[in-house]
């Protein structure tokens, strides 16, 4: 085998390792999906979601 | 010409519901800032790419229903044809749709027109010279034999350099762009142009030995793995996430409704690059590869659904209040069996990547059936509603035949489930049949063509779902090409005489 992958595939048994990156992208995602959700952010959000439509010109 | 050109009342007469003026930056743009000519012509490249495209994969169903098509020539058979069916419908029809619809919706989200016309039309002509350089080198039996990213290593330095271009355009244009907030199309076009570049780039990574020759610099598993992890990603980054982006840009402005969340739309943004990345060891299950490195791409792989339905619900719920309109609109009508398709491919391929499913799947027609459900139903189907949608915007005038759009729709829904049904059905026979095992322990049907003779109906059937597919979208580039002559011609609108054909 590929002496990269080798060391990869062995390296995964450092097991605290995979699981810190786990933790640390679960708790990214959740803090990330708080942002998306808090209610100060509702109104900015509600509004980008029209942009599409608003892009004719001066009606 | 040029000025009543943009004085288009469909886009300026939005129902009340819509005030631009409530927008944080309240600049409005007179249409006529923006370059509309470079979306046309990637407009037209997509109509002529894509019939081309789906005659030769008409041309290969059919050598696969009956042999005797190869036409005993080296240049037509399937061998050679295919490789440059795919490439021709990924990187010309996909490839241009995904274009034409960023030149008109970046511009007009925002409010800018593109960077540099120059790099615009170097863009243009680059891409499209460099699929005329595939369609010739590939029958040619000119191949880097890996499987989407055949091309010969100067094709693909022209790829490189053309990429660029377009980036610097694409990024120039956000830096100068008159609207703060970047709109989530804009994020999905944005990782299609990061992620496209460094895929490629390092999956075609060789050494030229002659013009036309190379060698990969990777070998065995490692060459296995680049392949496929890049070889899922250009589905995820070509097939799916700006064909997200023009759904979240055409959908809305069809059915002239919001988002339904563009909350849901952040997260279901970030959450799916962050997984498709890790899937491609899916096309890899029971090789060589190391286990854990299968286990993960199975687990991103079935985490993967969730986001793909953030997206689907997110476009299927932007509809709400406007479903009385899809029994109308054959734009609307285009855009739901795309979702539709979009949220059935994303339920299957999760599944498909679970081992034991795979086992079954692998190799099969199944793949087959499973792709052209992503492929004829989301990218297919998305695409034809963004043209038939773009056609009165960019020439100033109705369809010259509406019910004929209509019609094509109907044929291009029941080719797919012919298709879709059809492969799916050989499949599961041929997943079956290969594993069948007799009472000693023996495999049942030991001789491959016994049950390669099996597939026969399922090869016509499918060829006929193939050609009505392909007869469809015969018919609008048809209709397309008459409007476009009649708008030329100076031809009015006259809606009396388009609501008699
Ligand atoms: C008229 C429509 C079409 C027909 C009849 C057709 C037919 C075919 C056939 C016969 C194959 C080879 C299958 C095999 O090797 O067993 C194929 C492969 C493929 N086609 Fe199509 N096709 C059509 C449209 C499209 C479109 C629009 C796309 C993409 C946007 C597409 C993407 C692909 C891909 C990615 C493969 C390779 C699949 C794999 O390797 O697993 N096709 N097609
Ligand atoms: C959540 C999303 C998806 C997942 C997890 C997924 C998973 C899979 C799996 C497991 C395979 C079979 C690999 C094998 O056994 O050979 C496959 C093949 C394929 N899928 Fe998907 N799929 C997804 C969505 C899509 C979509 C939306 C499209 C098209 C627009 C697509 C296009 C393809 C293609 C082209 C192949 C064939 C690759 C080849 O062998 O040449 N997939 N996918």
């Amino acid at each position: 085998m590929n002496p990269l992958l080798r060391e990869a595939a062995e390296s995964i048994s450092l097991g605290w390792l995979a699981g810190l990156v786990t933790a640390f992208f679960i708790v990214w995602f959740v803090a990330w999906t708080w942002w998306a959700f808090s209610p100060k952010n509702k109104e900015k959000f509600e509004e980008a979601a029209r942009m599409p439509l608003s892009d004719g010109g001066d009606s | 010409m040029m000025q009543d050109r943009y004085a288009d009342p469909q886009t300026t007469n939005w129902p009340d519901l819509v005030n631009p003026m409530e927008y944080t930056n309240p600049t409005t743009v007179d249409e006529s800032v923006y370059d509309d000519d470079v979306v046309r012509m990637f407009f037209g490249a997509t109509v002529i790419w894509g019939v081309v495209g789906m005659l030769v994969g008409v041309t290969i169903a059919l050598q696969l229903a009956w042999w005797p098509a190869n036409l005993g020539l080296p240049w037509t058979t399937f061998g050679r044809l295919r490789p440059l069916h795919t490439n021709a419908v990924i990187f010309a029809f996909a490839g241009n749709i995904c274009f034409t619809g960023i030149y008109y919706s970046m511009q007009r989200l925002l409010k800018t027109r593109m960077w540099s016309d120059r790099l615009s039309r170097i863009h243009f002509w680059g891409w499209q010279a460099i699929i005329v350089a595939a369609a010739i080198t590939l029958p040619l039996g000119l191949t880097q034999s890996k499987e989407y990213a055949e091309l010969i290593w100067p094709i693909d330095i022209a790829i490189v350099v053309i990429w660029v271009i377009f980036a610097v355009n694409f990024f120039g244009t956000l830096a100068t762009r008159k609207v703060k907030h970047i709109y989530v199309a804009i994020w999905f076009y944005i990782s299609f142009v990061i992620t496209i570049a460094v895929l490629h780039v390092v999956n075609s990574l060789a050494i030229p030995a002659t013009l036309f020759r190379s060698y990969p610099v990777y070998s065995g598993m490692t060459d296995a793995l680049v392949q496929w992890w890049y070889g899922h990603n250009a589905v995820g980054f070509f097939l799916t996430t700006p064909f997200l982006g023009l759904m979240y840009y055409f959908l809305p402005r069809a059915a002239e409704r919001p988002v339904y969340s563009y909350r849901l739309s952040i997260v279901h943004f970030w959450s799916l690059v962050f997984l498709y990345i890790w899937t491609g060891p899916h096309h890899l299950l029971y090789s060589g590869l190391p286990d854990w490195a299968q286990t993960l791409g199975v687990v991103f792989s079935v985490m993967l659904l969730a986001p793909s339905w953030g997206g689907m619900l997110n476009g299927l719920l932007t509809l709400r209040g406007a479903w009385h309109r899809v029994r109308t609109d054959p734009v609307l009508k285009f855009f739901v069996v795309a979702v539709s398709f979009y949220g059935m491919s994303t339920f299957e391929g999760p599944m498909m990547a679970i081992r034991a499913v795979n086992s079954l799947a692998h190799f099969t027609n199944w793949v087959i059936g499973h792709v052209h459900s992503g492929a004829l139903g989301w990218v297919g189907m998305m695409t034809f509603g963004t043209l038939y949608w773009l056609v009165p915007r960019l020439w100033k005038r109705e369809l010259v035949y509406p019910n004929m759009a209509t019609t094509h729709f109907w044929l291009a829904t029941i080719g797919i489930v012919l298709y879709t049904v059809s492969m799916w059905a050989a499949g599961l026979i041929e997943g079956l049949m290969w594993r069948a095992v007799n009472e000693r322990g023996l495999l049942a049907s030991p001789a491959f063509m016994d049950i390669a003779d099996r597939l026969d109906p399922f090869y016509g059937l499918r060829l006929l779902g193939g050609l009505l597919y392909f007869i469809g979208a015969v018919m609008m580039a048809w209709n397309i090409y008459r409007t476009v002559a009649a708008s030329r011609a100076g031809a009015p609108t006259p809606s009396a005489a388009t609501a008699a054909s």
